[in-house]
């Protein structure tokens, strides 16, 4: 029996409700969004009403129009990076960014002559929010910040980061690509007032959903235009969230399946997910650690990480482990830098890079044992040295 | 968790605004009569007008107009289909309360609230066409609403640019008059 310990890349499996509402959209409506006064149109724009519901309600955001779907969360980060900085605006970050942020910053540092400072953290990863304090210029404009690492685990002192942000009265990005569906975020008590979010990972729905959450009096300008449906008579884009920043048609069977999942996520509820992840991380820490010839990375116990492991296994190759471990084990784990190598040069493995486990509600101990019992097999036998 | 009286509103007519073409004005039906709730509604609602022979109750929701009868609703002024669902919810918390509530609440049945000549002068074209034989439209307003003007006197309003007005202000009138 294969074990999937790749849940940072994709959540998988799925909740078995959100397979079967992708399936029964488009068996039963399957028809487009906002574009017809027929009922069954009706119906699919209830059907991503209900999603955007479900999702504001995870998130604690009172105006469910203030919840923008896009493809994905890099689609989200772009549009917030990219509809936010203009020319000569300074933007703070840290060091443990994904390529998602990182590497929009870089294309505006070029075009737009945009300036970045990011943050150092230490070693494991760890953001100290004064760093951010101080480094405030009268021409900061955003402050983005990934919430949990997707190398290290770590999470960000988010809600301090915010109140730095929000006492300064600069709109204050949060990537949740790590954390959305697994750790509780609230967007009021995290001073949050731009979170991007992925659906296929912690929110356990479908690939190509995403959204973004814009608290009200920040103003972003579009990524995009096209058509949003009734107000087709407007030569422009039209102010009104959350269509000024949907044009074209959504993946509503993929919203379908979100809707379902995030219902799932608030059914079983936030806080016991995260224990259930926190319990698995903590004993796979545990175990992981008194294995010698292992090198772990992040934060030593389970406090304040999520369930994002990287590690070494002696001085082995960890794409070539990665495979070993697939080949022979059926261990499904992604190996490499992991789209972030400003994180890797911070914990020191950018020449190298990881093994990386990722956890997910559906893995169980026996999942990590099995890998436990892989690892020391690699190390006894040393097959691929 | 408290029965509820109302357990769905759904869309089942839509179209832009005729005036204001980036709003959206619609239609829907509620999966349950909500007639009972209506003197309940008008005593909680601060700018609610009760009609109980029509019977109907209208208000406003910030710039929205909504007129809600037994089983159907209208909306105009809608920002977009997003508005209108998060509106519906809003309602139904509001009848499910309210109806939950009803013992601690007295009903009132009367026509409690009537629109001011400046909301009423609101609604109206304001051409200052002096078709209808008054000196401006804020003065036809004042007379329509003690009874002295008939409102197919506003030439204006019966064009098709003001079709959304001309249901809204006929709905007020069906209901305070």
């Amino acid at each position: 029996m294969p074990v999937y310990l790749d849940n940072a890349a994709t959540s998988f499996p799925k909740p078995e409700v959100v397979y079967r509402a992708a399936d029964e959209f488009m068996r039963a409506v399957g028809v487009n969004a906002g574009r017809g006064a027929y009922k069954q149109a009706l119906e699919a724009d209830r059907i991503i009403y209900e999603t955007r519901r479900n999702v504001a309600k995870l998130f604690n955001v009172k105006d469910v129009s203030r919840v923008v779907f896009t493809f994905n969360i890099t689609d989200s980060l772009n549009l917030a990076v990219k509809g936010i900085l203009n020319p000569g605006d300074h933007v703070i970050t840290s060091s443990m960014e994904h390529n998602a942020v990182w590497r929009p910053l870089k294309v505006l540092e070029e075009e737009r002559g945009i300036s970045i400072t990011a943050v150092h953290c230490d070693v494991e990863g760890n953001l100290d929010p004064l760093k951010v304090k101080n480094a405030l210029t009268e021409k900061t404009k955003l402050v983005v910040l990934i919430h949990a690492s997707n190398v290290t685990g770590t999470v960000m002192p988010i809600a301090e980061v915010g109140a730095i942000a929000r006492e300064n009265n600069i709109p204050f990005l949060v990537d949740s690509a790590q954390t959305a569906g697994l750790y509780p975020i609230d967007v009021e008590t995290m001073n949050i007032d731009l979170l991007a979010f992925t659906g296929h990972k912690g929110l356990m729905g479908p690939m190509g959903t995403g959204g973004l959450y814009i608290r009200e009096g920040i103003s972003i300008k579009p990524l995009k235009e096209g058509g949003t449906g009734g107000d087709s008579i407007l030569e422009h884009q039209p102010d009104s969230l959350p269509d000024r920043y949907e044009a074209g048609t959504p993946n509503v069977s993929g919203i379908a399946g979100l809707g379902r999942a995030v219902k799932f996520i608030l059914d079983e509820g936030v806080e016991k997910i995260h224990n259930k992840e926190a319990a698995l991380t903590g004993y796979a820490l545990h175990k992981l650690s008194g294995i010698d010839g292992i090198t772990l990375y992040g934060p030593k116990d389970n406090i304040n990480r999520v369930g994002v492991i990287s590690l070494n296994i002696m001085d082995l190759n960890p794409q070539k482990a990665g495979h070993v471990l697939d080949e022979k084990y059926g261990i499904m784990v992604r190996a490499g830098l992991h789209c972030a190598p400003c994180a890797h040069r911070t914990i020191g493995t950018i020449d190298r890079g990881t093994i990386r486990i990722g956890l997910g509600y559906f893995n169980t101990q026996e999942d990590i044992d099995c890998l436990l019992e892989a690892v020391k097999d690699i190390i006894k036998n040393k097959d691929i040295q | 968790m408290f029965a509820l009286l109302l357990n769905d509103i759904n869309i089942t007519f839509m179209e832009p605004c005729i005036a204001e073409p980036e709003k959206i004005r619609l239609k829907a039906e509620m999966s349950d009569d909500i007639t009972d709730v209506m003197p309940y509604l008008n005593a909680v609602i601060g700018n609610a007008i009760f009609n109980k022979n029509a019977p109907l109750i209208t208000f406003t929701k910030e710039f929205r107009l909504i007129v809600l009868y037994p089983k159907k609703l209208t909306m105009a002024k809608v920002v977009n289909q997003t508005d209108a669902l998060q509106i519906f919810d809003w309602l139904k918390d509001l009848i499910n309360e309210t109806w939950d509530k009803r013992d601690t609440i007295t009903p009132n049945y009367e026509k409690k609230h009537k629109p001011t000549v400046p909301q009423f002068y609101g609604w109206l074209p304001k051409t200052n066409c002096k078709e209808c034989g008054e000196a401006n439209c804020f003065a036809f307003a004042a007379k329509i609403l003690q009874g002295q003007q008939r409102i197919e006197n506003c030439k204006p309003l019966f064009t098709p640019e003001y079709a959304d007005a001309r249901e809204t202000i006929t709905e007020v009138l069906t209901a305070i008059m």
